[in-house]
């Protein structure tokens, strides 16, 4: 079965994750539906990875908040010259340490991430696949911890992992676009990958940034279609947010949160 | 996306609010410098930027006192919409420094000023961005002209295959 079809496939979600109904705020009804099908996805294997190493990579990004290692090189002129080993999150044992290291660093430093450090990762025996599908793991879980964490909620338990192979399929289309990864174009996007920037003729890199590994862009989309905008709405500043808070309020946060992660892009 | 507008006003919703007064330049020095807010034309900026910097930095107690002041300016749905938009570019810098993604060529071109503005050539990042070619640079002015168009067309449905 081709990876992009499984996507479609019904999820076992479960009712009774992401309980919001002792929240003294009202939660929109997409938020904790998102956050839920976020959480079943984690669970199945994926692309490169099985469930069991999915749901343990997700355990690293919680572990990494408080890896001594991450906290040294956070304070170091330069992480590059900080070396030792990171605390890992208990049961995570079987994981490489190159992914742990890619974990640790996306969750704890992302402004210094840095092309070489990238190289040294894929010298180390990270494939550019398994990078980018922890990319796609640790930035849901980021978002949907940080949602918890903005509302003093308790984070949400990890799921239990499915059983089953990663599918091991690389998408048609790849380019190099000038990115650490290669990334397919709108113009690609074609055959099981041809929903992927709903059929729009051009997309922003930011959007194909995960391409190698298309789950991660339709996750991107679903989870930011909850939390942030549709996808297709991002370039109309003119239109309606839709939300309580006006576009440019919305905007603002967007900015300050970006620029405080010395995000250039 | 940096340059928006002071007006909280939208075109098609229910309840518009009223221009908040301030200073439209503070509205891009807010993005480096949280005590700007106080200068925005945004409403709430102060209380908005606030409560970003506190999910940023994780600190429990910073995050409930500036929620508290947050929801008393944009109400409890407010501080929901806050805290999901916060949360998804906590995710958003990450995909693009994880993959190491250039500025989309257009908007290198068109943002020149403003990047200058903000000093973003000193993140790390901004590394996975070449210079605009001459011919980029020399279409700048007509991409900034053309940009309600590029809107329209991400707006346009796509055609069925």
């Amino acid at each position: 079965m081709a990876a992009s079809a499984s996507w479609h496939d019904p999820l076992p979600l479960d009712a009774t994750s992401f309980d919001y109904a002792a929240s003294p705020w009202p939660i929109r009804a997409d938020l904790p539906e998102a956050n839920r099908r976020a959480w079943a996805r984690l669970a199945r294997p994926g692309r490169w990875w099985t469930g069991a190493e999915r749901v343990a990579l997700a355990a690293e990004v919680r572990a990494a908040r408080e890896c001594a290692l991450c906290a040294e090189r956070k304070e170091a002129l330069s992480p590059f010259g900080v070396d030792g080993t990171h605390d890992r999150a208990p049961g995570g044992e079987f994981l490489p340490e190159v992914a742990v290291e890619a974990v640790h660093r996306l969750v704890t430093d992302p402004g210094r991430l840095t092309r070489k450090w990238f190289e040294g990762l894929m010298a180390d025996g990270l494939s550019a696949e398994r990078y980018v599908e922890i990319v796609g793991i640790v930035t849901t879980v980021i978002s949907i911890d940080a949602f918890h964490q903005g509302l003093g909620f308790e984070l949400e338990a990890l799921p239990a992992p499915e059983a089953g192979e990663p599918t091991q399929v690389r998408p048609d289309g790849l380019s190099d676009m000038g990115a650490y990864v290669p990334m397919i174009p709108a113009n690609k996007a074609t055959g099981p990958e041809a929903d992927l920037y709903g059929g729009r003729p051009f997309t922003a890199n930011v959007f194909a940034a995960m391409s190698l590994v298309p789950e991660c862009v339709r996750q991107l989309e679903e989870l930011g279609a909850a939390y942030y905008l549709k996808n297709e709405h991002v370039v109309d500043m003119k239109r309606p947010s839709g939300r309580a808070i006006s576009r440019p309020q919305i905007e603002v946060i967007a900015a300050r949160v970006s620029a405080m992660n010395e995000c250039f892009y | 996306m940096l340059r928006v507008s002071g007006k909280n006003q939208e075109p098609d919703s229910a309840e518009a609010t009223p221009e908040t007064p301030g200073e439209p330049a503070a509205d891009i020095a807010l993005v480096r410098d949280g005590a700007a807010a106080e200068q925005s034309t945004v409403e709430a900026a102060t209380e908005l930027v606030a409560f970003s910097e506190a999910v940023f930095g994780l600190d429990p107690d910073e995050i409930a006192r500036t929620r508290e002041a947050l929801e008393a300016a944009v109400g409890a749905e407010g501080v929901v919409d806050s805290a999901a938009v916060a949360a998804n570019f906590q995710r958003m810098v990450r995909i693009a420094d994880g993959c190491g993604i250039p500025l989309d060529a257009p908007m290198l071109a068109m943002s020149e000023d403003t990047r200058d503005e903000l000093s973003l050539g000193e993140f790390a990042a901004s590394a996975n961005t070449p210079e605009p070619g001459l011919g980029m640079k020399l279409a700048a002015p007509l991409l900034r002209r053309m940009h309600p168009l590029i809107v329209r067309m991400a707006r346009r449905k796509p055609k069925n295959g």
